[in-house]
């Protein structure tokens, strides 16, 4: 359903037919003063035809050049962002692999050589027990205490000589 | 509608030249923009006043359509499609000038050759002087009364009077519907008819 306005401008321009024309032509109150409406809005087209030409451009082959070098430049200009890694975000599974595999073979090798360096806890803490208890003199005036170790098989061996009686804390329980 | 192209150019087809446009063919880009260029520039120019302006945004129009031709699918004319893309920039530009509400309304500076409208192809010879000063003066008053429009009105005003376009090429330039268009052509021309009557009366 056209509103007036499309019926209008579709009348002055000659696109109303058939029965639409019949129609709206019937329904037009003056008659006379629709008629000298189209007249002048004819005359206008006409009018802004004549004096609205289309202008010449001043240059026409330099705007095409300006036109191809922009082209070029916008080329080129997606080439350097592609090679500056600003296209995708996502890298493939190649290189994703070889990636991983590296982060794993410094992960164990960093690991290797923490591992070996951590003092053994079960050798220290006993020897230091050992080493702290006190052996009485007036007791033990002859005792003497000797120990042998062995980091790569995490044994150690106090040897005890000459102990009358041991510390309290040594008492088996 | 007219083009530009020699006589060996206007053989080829304009849907050849687009698919080879797609194909990434900057040669046969470079003849579809001689065909429109000077008609792209005369619709902007008409709407922005300003030659400089119009220069610019043809530029900008017909960079767009290169980089978005492979989009283009032939359902419409290329003409079509192009001006869908100069009013698009043009419009936006206009949208970003009023907000601004600055910069020079009339580029009164230049002097633009124009092309008769009967031939629109060859520069109409120099008219005298006080010829050409009224014609200028005519100009400037449809200028001002174009420059009241909002920039959808002028586009259409402009295509239909002043391009020969149909509705329906129009709708598609502007990506609205025919109804639309007829609406906006009744609006303009009843604001042009109060502010040009004088002007065209006495013609």
């Amino acid at each position: 359903m056209k509103t007036l306005e499309e019926k209008w401008t579709a009348w002055i321009d000659g696109e109303l037919a058939g029965d639409e024309l019949a129609q709206f032509e019937a329904s037009l109150p003056d008659r006379a003063a629709a008629e000298a409406e189209k007249r002048d809005a004819l005359k206008l087209g006409s009018f802004l035809k004549l004096h609205l030409p289309c202008p010449a451009m001043g240059n026409e082959e330099f705007f095409s050049h300006q036109l191809r070098e922009r082209m070029a430049e916008e080329a080129g200009g997606s080439r350097v962002r592609e090679s500056a890694g600003e296209g995708p975000a996502w890298w493939p599974i190649g290189r994703l692999a070889w990636v991983g595999a590296t982060a794993v073979a410094i992960f164990t090798v960093f690991a290797f050589f923490v591992m070996r360096e951590q003092p053994q806890t079960d050798q220290s803490q006993y020897l230091s027990q050992i080493l702290n208890a006190r052996v009485d003199p007036v007791v033990s005036p002859n005792a003497t205490i000797t120990m042998f170790e062995s980091k790569e098989d995490r044994v150690t061996v106090l040897w005890v000589d000459g102990l009358q009686s041991l510390p309290s804390e040594y008492a088996s329980k | 509608m007219h083009t530009e192209a020699t006589p060996a150019q206007a053989d080829v087809p304009e849907l050849d030249l687009v698919k080879r446009c797609q194909k990434g063919d900057t040669a046969a880009f470079d003849e579809l923009v001689t065909r429109y260029r000077t008609r792209v520039f005369g619709m902007i120019y008409n709407m922005v006043h300003s030659e400089q302006d119009a220069w610019d945004l043809a530029q900008d129009s017909f960079l767009k359509a290169w980089k978005s031709i492979g989009r283009f699918r032939g359902q419409s004319s290329f003409y079509t499609w192009i001006y869908r893309i100069v009013t698009n920039v043009t419009i936006d530009w206009l949208r970003k000038k009023q907000v601004k509400g600055s910069g020079t309304e009339f580029d009164d500076a230049v002097q633009l050759k124009e092309i008769d409208p009967a031939s629109r192809t060859v520069p109409k010879a120099d008219a005298l002087p006080h010829q050409r000063m009224e014609r200028q003066e005519i100009r400037a008053r449809i200028d001002a009364a174009i420059q009241q429009l909002s920039p959808e009105h002028r586009a259409v005003i402009l295509m239909k009077e002043t391009e020969d376009m149909q509705y329906h090429e129009i709708a598609e330039a502007l990506g609205c519907s025919i109804g639309t268009v007829m609406s906006r052509l009744f609006y303009a021309r009843k604001k042009l008819q109060n502010l040009l009557r004088d002007l065209y009366e006495n013609a």
